[in-house]
């Protein structure tokens, strides 16, 4: 169970909210180890499916959780979550070691 | 069919497809893309009249204020359309001909539909057009691309500006123009803002925000005329008679959908405020369906019909109405109540459902601690409506879903009230505590809130034949459920969407909300996702069963293991299903292929993880980690999926393999 407190939303969740993003860019303006361009419509797909190009790659092994991004939202949406999201397909596809 | 119709167009001879979309909005686009999920070969073609790919509009405001580049607005990216094989066509739509089925475009042409999607979305109502100085250089009215990109030449060099309207959308503008330093003069019809969004507390707290960061409010105040200098503006006059200078004035005054091609349909089509859609966003004439700000849905809590300019409900609308048009209504999600969040300021503003009365049945709650203000609309112990104003924006979509669901609210009322609502942790109770029910005890949980996720019927329009027909009746009322599953003082609540269900008029009614069954055959699972994998948060593992959306998807099966239960995923049972439904997680392809030759297996998913993902739960009783299907399985127990993926031909992934022949031979 431990790892419930971990991923914190299902896979129907994260899809609503990737559905509700509204494209704003707030989150990704207010992180703080975004290091390149990344455009958000590209990071919102390859959060949930298909292949992860490799800018995508290194931001979501930058990313720390800090959380910054969840409260510039302006819909309430929850990118770290995303981000977690995104960590997993790429542990999973073997790019996260 | 080759005979010759009233505009000298031959039916035989004209260019058609099977998917017709007029617009390329993000309902068009969304709704096209999801149709190529659904219907692979189908020809989909977008007829739109817009100069530009399809964009973000709510970020707009982002683009103008120069937080965004131009390239960053673009909603899906670059090169979808080719790539999802979606013909793009520019032209103006002038007509349907709905009986012969085309639409008439400009120049004389004509155009063949197999089924229609109208998505031309809404326009701007402006300023009146008896308004003196209404077209002087510096009075925009913002709504597209081009207004905005007009908006943000000038932005630099503006002193003042004027801004019309009392809506969300006037008090983006408002904060965005300020953030540029521009002294911005703010005008308001009605004495509050959002009069029918927000209560009196709550508008006063938005003015009270907003008056403090700066702006010049006038409310009750009205523009009577613009002044110009050489055709410039350089002031607006109001009804007190007061002139206010400014370089720029922003109308803000609210949209109207873009509903003309209902009126220049050969057919009837209801339209009242927005072409009246059902829930599978048909509109009254057969093979046409509407969806995004054009559409009027029917609220399912109040039962009037009312379009929703929102981006959210625009996306969900179009993967409905994709689902619907290409034959696969029982994927349909459903759109549940209206949900709008945004930040007016510093202030985060959210309202869910009708937060406002609308019934006499409905219990108000308002909470005004702490400079925020949060309003509860309760029917009895479910919640009908939510609006909270405050400096942190709670989880909304959550929100949303304890309302679309009708869970009880009785244990987390103080908390929503306070604002201190932890949705991550209440969801993640539920389900465990669904588990700890089913594992320990072996019985289905007894809990009609987790099944009850089905989609709303709220109305179902009569539609047309292939000839004219009568005046569309409205749906009548039919016997639904027994009286005993029937529990009055309960206006609101949702029922699993199903051939057999009837429609249902207001839900004030309670005959026609009752809840259904847990067995009922034709239960259709809320939000399923399709197009890619499923990770369990349930416990964390990776996927076991890829196939979202039937009975094995894990995140449904946490919601309703009694399918997990009835049907375990075995080899026998699965005869006559596709065998893709009994993939492992691995089966299904990742996003990446990954070259695994020389290197150690992939162990560690997790960091602190000791174990391999559950790929198989058979044997596995040693008191860990158990995936959802695990549970099922162990009730019944079967043969691991990928023996059974592998007897059907289907592909394992080699270090899979490799730890399964290894975690036999433990065994």
């Amino acid at each position: 169970m431990r790892d419930t407190v971990l991923l914190h939303k299902t896979g129907p969740q994260i899809a609503q909210e990737l559905q509700a993003c509204i494209g704003c860019n707030e989150c990704l303006l207010a992180c703080p180890a975004l290091a390149e361009p990344i455009r958000i419509d590209v990071l919102n797909r390859e959060t949930f499916s298909g292949p992860i190009s490799a800018p995508v790659a290194r931001y979501a092994r930058a990313c720390y959780q800090c959380g910054a991004c969840v409260a510039p939202c302006p819909v309430g949406l929850h990118r770290d979550a995303m981000m977690m999201w995104l960590k997993v397909r790429l542990l999973r596809s073997g790019q996260g070691e | 069919m080759s005979r010759e119709n009233k505009a000298g167009i031959s039916r035989s001879y004209l260019e058609s497809a099977d998917i017709v979309i007029v617009g390329n909005g993000i309902a068009g686009l969304t709704a096209a893309v999801e149709a190529r999920r659904f219907s692979p070969d189908a020809r989909i073609v977008i007829i739109t009249d817009q100069c530009h790919p399809t964009i973000n509009t709510p970020a707009l405001k982002q683009f103008a204020t120069g937080k965004l580049l131009r390239e960053q607005l673009l909603a899906y990216p670059a090169g979808t359309e080719r790539e999802q094989r979606i013909h793009v066509i520019q032209a103006h739509v002038e007509a349907i001909n709905a009986r012969e089925k085309y639409l008439c475009l400009d120049g004389g042409r004509g155009f063949g539909y197999g089924s229609l999607l109208i998505a031309t979305g809404s326009k701007p109502n402006g300023l009146p057009a008896s308004m003196p100085g209404r077209d002087f250089d510096g009075v925009l009215t913002l709504h597209r691309l081009p207004d905005y990109l007009d908006l943000r030449r000038r932005i630099g060099e503006i002193g003042q500006a004027v801004v019309i309207g009392g809506g969300v959308h006037a008090i983006e503008t408002v904060m965005g123009l300020l953030s540029w330093g521009i002294t911005v003069h703010w005008l308001v019809r009605s004495e509050t803002v959002m009069p029918r969004v927000l209560d009196q507390p709550a508008s006063s707290l938005v003015l009270e925000h907003i008056q403090r960061s700066g702006v010049k409010i006038y409310l009750e105040t009205e523009v009577v005329g613009v002044v110009g200098r050489v055709g410039a503006v350089a002031g607006v006059i109001t009804n007190h008679n007061q002139m206010i200078p400014c370089q720029l004035v922003l109308v803000c005054t609210g949209t109207r959908p873009n509903a003309a091609l209902a009126q220049r349909c050969t057919e009837p089509m209801l339209c009242k405020n927005g072409i009246l859609v059902d829930d599978y966003l048909r509109t009254s004439v057969r093979d046409i369906y509407a969806a995004g700000d054009v559409a009027a849905l029917k609220d399912p809590q109040t039962g009037n019909y009312e379009p929703r300019a929102q981006w959210y409900s625009a996306v969900l609308e179009a993967r409905i109405a994709a689902a619907a048009m290409t034959g696969h209504e029982a994927e349909a999600s459903s759109f549940g109540v209206p949900w709008h969040a945004t930040h007016l300021g510093e202030l985060s503003m959210l309202t869910v459902g009708n937060p406002l009365r609308w019934s006499d049945e409905i219990t108000p709650l308002t909470d005004s601690s702490k400079g925020s203000y949060r309003l509860m609309a309760l029917a009895g112990d479910r919640l009908v409506g939510y609006l909270s104003l405050g400096s942190k924006q709670p989880d909304s979509l959550a929100i949303k879903r304890i309302i679309d669901e009708g869970l009880p609210v009785t244990a987390i009322k103080k908390a929503l009230l306070k604002g201190t609502f932890d949705a991550r942790a209440y969801f993640s109770q539920r389900r465990s505590e669904a588990a700890h029910h089913l594992v320990t005890t072996g019985k289905l949980p007894d809990l009609p809130p987790l099944v009850a996720t089905g989609k709303l019927v709220t109305c179902v329009l009569a539609q047309t034949g292939p000839l004219p027909s009568a005046p569309i009746p409205m749906p009548a009322q039919r016997q639904q459920q027994p009286a005993a599953s029937v529990q009055p003082m309960q206006p609101y609540r949702p029922a699993a969407r199903g051939d057999h269900l009837p429609e249902t008029g207001p839900l004030c009614t309670p005959a026609a909300t009752a809840p259904v069954p847990v067995s009922a055959p034709n239960y259709v699972a809320p939000l399923t996702i399709v197009e890619s994998e499923e990770i369990s948060s349930f416990t964390g593992n990776l996927p076991v069963v890829a196939k979202p959306g039937s009975s094995t998807n894990a995140a449904i099966a946490a919601r309703q293991p009694q399918k997990q239960f009835q049907k375990p995923p075995t080899a026998s049972s699965s005869k006559g299903r596709s065998p893709q439904k009994l993939l492992p997680a691995s089966a299904k392809l990742p996003a990446i292929n990954v070259n695994n030759k020389g290197k150690r297996p992939l162990r560690n998913l997790w960091s602190y993880s000791q174990h391999l993902p559950a790929i198989s739960n058979h044997g596995n009783s040693s008191g860990r980690r158990k995936s959802n299907s695990g549970i099922g399985s162990k009730l019944s127990p079967c043969k691991p999926e990928w023996e059974v993926a592998k007897e059907a031909g289907l592909r394992c992934f080699p270090q899979e393999e490799a730890y399964h022949q290894s975690r036999k031979s433990q065994l």
